[in-house]
């Protein structure tokens, strides 16, 4: 039966008390979105259906009594961990929803140094992991842009991947064993190995999930050796988006594992880099990191390769590496942010995607165009690849537009959701994806099927086989 | 009536809150290597260019005429802020030229205070090195170029910019130029509107509370904690449109000035860096909870300090 | 050698003022100098007290119609162009920096902002100031006379107390027609000027910051407090403490509080018994604020953030939380009492 307001409250104090479910009005409507809409935080005006509670789960038998609760009266639940997605994963899609908050567990319950592995509960921060095995000469290898605020449940429920992904891959390839607990109370742990065949790897059925099959409790990460002593940095200046993507896959291609490998287009680049960079350049740069010999046998082979680019021009790698230590965005820098919008009215937005090498460049050259022509008040439209791979790249369109007209609420609907719309269809067109790694959401929740083609029987069968009630974050992956 | 002409400077800056720790230790003996690290709008004069497009756009409301100007002096890192407000409605935009392209040196060239041979003689300290240095740290220069802009090159009648910058922190530019133009100074102001006669209504912090003041230009107003802070962009259209305007480069020569020259009569010449030891004990203070930290914290550092508050 | 100190008493601020000036007297002064005060004022009232204020024994008045400080011009120049004043110092704030650039300006010497000491030698005045937003210290050499230095706000702690007795050496009333409210009169003005540019000039907001620098016992909110309403309840948890409130520069330019409870370089500085700081990392600019603490109490989660080891004691946990918890223990105790 429909529970009320009230009553979901009552059941969820009931389970874990009352000082853990939290009914304040304001936090409850400003959790009803999450980035995708943060317009309607800054300018605090609010669209969405309010949830009912926010639950902090304490433990795995707490999340998996709140699961079996929510199934028993088909109430829709959206897990959440670090609060920074940026697609709509958080956004409540349908009224009196129950938001598991898993912030609170947030001990870090093993680090193996002999085994290079390291367990932490769901709301372990990234960056007090990252801090406790780097006092150990160790590191995750994982540092997303969000590492000060994003946590270990939301990270491999996102699938997300960080700034060092050509040496240390995405979270994916970081992720050895988890516990998560699916609807019905399910509690389910996969067991740490280095690698098994004993049939398909039940893994990848949690890592991002985005909170749509079922809750990650716990998970264990790989760690590696850390020698930012011998990390080397390289920078260039050139003019042409498509001889970057070509040095990009020349340096993959002849196997090199930089940790980073990026390019910037000159919009993008003009953020960063106008202090060396001239306004019309695009800026290409890596980082060799790994034991002394083979952090300079990286860069060495990566200088020559770009050498062999006579539009490459070589700058002072002190510039990378001042940006490199200036990175990572925590609260800070995200309220300021917010401010400057509240002032000027002027958003910023990304939407990353991934194509093969043939590809890449005419996906970011029709969508950049289409989006420019297409769309009112643009103010910046760039991007960067910034994850490759042997056989292709990644694409992070990076832009900027003024709302004009319309009140913040609406932001999403003129402006954002046609540019997503436009990167979509540009990115099908040619075979790639439209969802590198934050995610579908909810935002791109409507391109589920064309993303997927005839595999969406598989995506759609798990599903079904494990959220029959369709309790799990409604909307997100798959659209109402 | 007739239309205000305004003129905005302001100064592109290193960041310096992206420079590390260990640059700031190492600044008493090889200076403040600022090269490496991005630029941003020094934050009072970034409150300055937007309060005047406000100005601008009530004053058109109004029927009133404002014509905005930008100078900057700076190297050729500050074209794509000139380019960015000549977009958005800056109609006069110019750079004295400073680093490469001038006769003015390029703080950036070298870092500040690098001073090598001064430091190397073992004198207390890196001495500044002025050549070195720019103008980093050496307002009275600034304020004549900015006053011999605006009297031989802009005429204009009403001059706005920010209350301070950095690294000299010293916030006398505005008084200076003040002083050369022969015109009023209202400074901390923290916002300008047009009352439609010509007359400007700006508010004022004091050290005393916020002042209200009616003033006719011409006069100097020096921008202060602005509730406006943020610069607004311009559209991929806007950019377009006034893609064929000119940013005026300029030498100092061109103002009639001998900046060497200027630089040996600055009357306040830095001699030396030093670095900041802040730590005190940072004894983390233990406990479950937040309730348990707050008392034991009263109980070992606060109970007796408290009585007599 | 000889240095004149400048009070002005027409605004809220004199008694910070006649502090700074007085405690920079005795501490931060060297070389061998004596001097007099020009006390500024406008009120007759205002008049006794002034003088008591003043940090030297020997004292010249100027009386003036308006709030603005120029009117204070002709004496002062006059005096710099007597030659015999080397040294003229008034307190960090705007009206000191405006009165002692211009001052500088028209007599040819050379001026300092924000002075931590100065030091008179023969032919120069060597001086210390924060520079690079308080991120380092910058010695500075004044070469040309007379030398107008503002002096860092910071002299709290006056072990000379302000001399016992005056002496008026001088009064002179420049509250004539020309000072009408808000006028400033500039002696350089052109035609182009024109008479009174600044009309009907009206305070709108009851001094606070004043109280801020006086504070023997603040709270800082930062970043941390997270949004208005974290930055309310901090506030209130500093109410019932009966500490004074102040914000760091991100929290007032998001509005979460009232911009005159800025503290640091754009802000107040202040040298109070007692600061807790509650969710700012204490970038150095926030940190010039407060510095001058005798104890400094930092709450803030993150144990890498700067004010953890710039303080005297830490606590590594939320900082609403924190506050509210305290709050509650020193209310307590105080009715307890
Ligand atoms: C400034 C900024 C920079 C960013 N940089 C990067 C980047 O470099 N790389 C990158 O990949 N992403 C980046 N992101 C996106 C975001 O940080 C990631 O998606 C991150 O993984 C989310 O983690 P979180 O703990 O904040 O999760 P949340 O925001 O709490 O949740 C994200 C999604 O996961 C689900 N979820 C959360 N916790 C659980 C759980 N325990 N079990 C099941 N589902 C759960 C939620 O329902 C939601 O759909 C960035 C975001 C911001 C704001």
């Amino acid at each position: 039966m429909h529970l009320s307001r009230e009553a979901i409250v009552e059941g969820l104090q009931r389970i874990v008390g009352p000082a853990d479910v939290i009914t304040d009005r304001r936090i409850l409507v400003e959790s009803s979105v999450d980035n995708f809409r943060k317009l309607q935080n800054i300018f605090d005006v609010h669209t969405m259906p309010v949830p009912a509670a926010i639950v902090m789960a304490r433990s795995t038998e707490q999340v998996a009594a709140i699961l079996r609760f929510a199934g028993e009266h088909t109430i829709n639940v959206i897990p959440r961990t670090g609060g920074t997605a940026t697609e709509g994963g958080l956004e409540s899609a349908v009224p009196d929803s129950i938001i598991i908050d898993g912030s609170a567990m947030n001990r870090i319950v093993d680090i193996d140094a002999y085994d290079m592995q390291a367990t932490c509960q769901c709301g372990v921060p990234l960056q007090a992991l990252e801090d406790r095995v780097r006092e150990l000469g160790l590191t995750t290898g994982h540092s997303p842009q969000s590492k000060p605020v994003a946590h270990m449940g939301g990270l491999v429920a996102t699938r997300s991947i960080g700034q060092f992904s050509t040496l240390y891959g995405g979270i994916e390839d970081m992720v050895v064993g988890l516990e998560a607990v699916f609807p019905g109370g399910i509690v389910t742990r996969i067991k740490n190995v280095p690698r098994r065949a004993a049939g398909p790897d039940i893994r990848h059925v949690v890592i991002g999930n985005e909170g749509a099959l079922c809750f990650i409790t716990e998970v264990t990460v790989k760690l590696f050796p850390y020698f930012p002593e011998n990390n080397v940095f390289l920078g260039y200046t050139l003019k042409d988006m498509k001889t970057g993507f070509e040095v990009l896959r020349a340096v993959m291609v002849n196997g090199y594992k930089p940790s980073v490998a990026r390019v910037y287009d000159p919009g993008d680049a003009g953020l960063h880099f106008s202090h060396f960079a001239a306004d019309d350049d695009c800026v290409l740069l890596f980082m060799a990191e790994g034991p002394a010999g083979i952090a300079k046998a990286t860069a060495d082979g990566i200088a020559a390769i770009v050498a062999g680019f006579a539009e490459c021009t070589r700058v002072d790698s002190a510039y990378i590496e001042t940006w490199f230590n200036d990175l990572c965005w925590g609260p800070d820098k995200i309220t300021a942010e917010d401010e400057r919008i509240r002032q000027t009215l002027n958003v910023n937005r990304t939407t990353e995607i991934s194509a093969d090498w043939s590809s890449i460049n005419d996906i970011y050259q029709a969508a950049r165009a289409r989006i420019i022509a297409e769309i009112p008040d643009i103010t910046m439209m760039g991007g960067h690849s910034s994850h490759s791979y042997i056989n292709g790249t990644n694409m992070y369109f990076n832009y900027f537009f003024n709302v004009v007209g319309v009140g913040p609420e609406e932001e999403t609907a003129k402006y954002y959701l046609p540019i997503i719309g436009i990167i979509c269809e540009e990115t099908l067109k040619r075979g790639g994806s439209i969802v590198h790694h934050h995610g579908m959401g909810k935002a791109r929740a409507p391109w589920v099927r064309d993303e997927y083609g005839s595999s969406y029987y598989i995506l759609e069968t798990l599903k079904h086989a494990f959220d029959p009630e369709g309790i799990m974050n409604k909307g997100t992956i798959f659209p109402l | 009536m007739s239309a205000v002409r305004v003129l905005v400077c302001f100064k592109v800056t290193p960041d310096f809150e992206a420079l590390r720790e260990a640059d700031w230790a190492a600044a008493a003996t090889q200076g403040v290597q600022t090269r490496y690290v991005r630029r941003v709008l020094n934050c009072f004069d970034e409150s300055a260019l937007e309060l005047a497009l406000g100005l601008s756009d009530a004053a058109a409301r109004l029927g009133v005429t404002v014509e905005l100007g930008a100078l900057s002096i700076g190297g050729r890192e500050v074209d794509p802020y000139l380019k960015t407000l000549v977009a958005l409605g800056y109609e006069r935009a110019a750079r004295v030229a400073a680093g490469a392209d001038g006769d003015i040196a390029d703080t950036d060239a070298a870092g500040v205070g690098v001073g090598a041979a001064a430091g190397a003689a073992g004198v207390d300290g890196a001495g500044l090195d002025r050549a070195a240095s720019g103008l980093d740290f050496a307002p009275a220069v600034v304020a004549s170029i900015i006053a011999s802009y605006v009297l031989r090159a802009d005429h204009s009648d009403l001059l706005v910019l920010g209350c301070r910058s950095g690294p000299g922190d010293g916030g006398t530019v505005p008084f200076r130029v003040a002083e050369a133009l022969g015109w009023p100074c209202l400074t901390r102001v923290t916002s300008i509107e047009p009352l439609g006669d010509g007359r400007l209504r700006v508010g004022a912090m004091v050290d005393d509370g916020l002042l209200r003041v009616t003033l006719r230009p011409p006069c100097v107003l020096a921008v202060g904690n602005a509730l406006v802070s943020h610069l607004r962009a311009p559209t991929l259209k806007d950019r377009l449109e006034r893609r064929e305007r000119r940013i005026d480069v300029l030498a100092a020569a061109d103002l009639g000035l001998d900046i060497a020259a200027e630089l040996r009569r600055e009357a306040c010449v830095p001699t030396a860096l030093e670095t900041i030891d802040r730590r005190r004990r940072g004894a983390v203070i233990a406990g479950a909870t937040p309730r348990d930290k707050a008392r034991t914290l009263f109980d070992s550092y606060l109970s007796d300090l408290i009585e007599t508050l | 050698m000889r240095f004149a100190a400048l009070l002005d008493g027409t605004v809220a601020t004199a008694a910070v003022q006649a502090q700074a000036l007085a405690g920079f007297l005795g501490d931060g002064l060297r070389g061998d100098l004596a001097g007099e005060t020009f006390v500024l004022y406008c009120d007759e009232r205002d008049r006794e007290r002034l003088v008591d204020l003043a940090p030297t024994r020997d004292v010249r008045l100027v009386k003036t119609a308006a709030r603005r400080p120029e009117r204070m011009f002709d004496c002062l120049t006059a005096a710099a162009r007597g030659g015999d004043t080397a040294l003229f110092l008034a307190a960090a704030g705007a009206t000191g920096t405006e009165i002692v650039t211009r001052l500088a300006c028209r007599a040819g010497g050379g001026v300092l902002t924000d002075a931590l000491t100065i030091e008179a030698r023969p032919q120069r005045l060597v001086c210390r100031k924060n520079v690079y937003s308080n991120h380092l210290v910058g010695r500075f050499e004044l070469r040309a006379r007379p030398w107008c230095v503002t002096v860092d706000a910071c002299w709290n702690d006056t072990r000379r107390s302000p001399s016992p007795s005056h002496t008026i050496l001088s009064e002179s009333d420049e509250s004539g027609d020309a000072g009408r409210p808000g006028a400033t009169t500039d002696t350089r003005a052109t035609g182009a000027t024109g008479a009174a540019p600044f009309a009907d000039a009206e305070l709108l907001e009851a001094p606070s910051s004043g109280d801020l620098a006086k504070s023997r016992f603040l709270v800082v909110a930062g970043y941390g407090a997270a949004s208005r309403e974290g930055t309310e309840r901090i506030a209130d948890a500093a109410r019932r403490m009966g500490a004074d409130f102040g914000v760091s520069r991100p929290v007032a330019m998001n509005a979460w509080a009232p911009m005159d409870r800025l503290m640091g370089v754009s802000g107040t500085r202040a040298a109070p018994a007692l600061c807790i700081v509650a969710g700012a990392s204490g970038a150095p600019a926030l940190y010039w604020g407060i510095e001058k603490a005798g104890l400094i109490v930092a709450v803030n989660p993150d144990e890498r953030a700067p004010i953890v080891a710039n303080s005297d004691a830490a606590l590594l946990d939320d900082a609403v939380a924190v506050l509210e918890e305290l709050a509650e223990i020193v209310a307590g105790r105080r009715t307890h009492e």
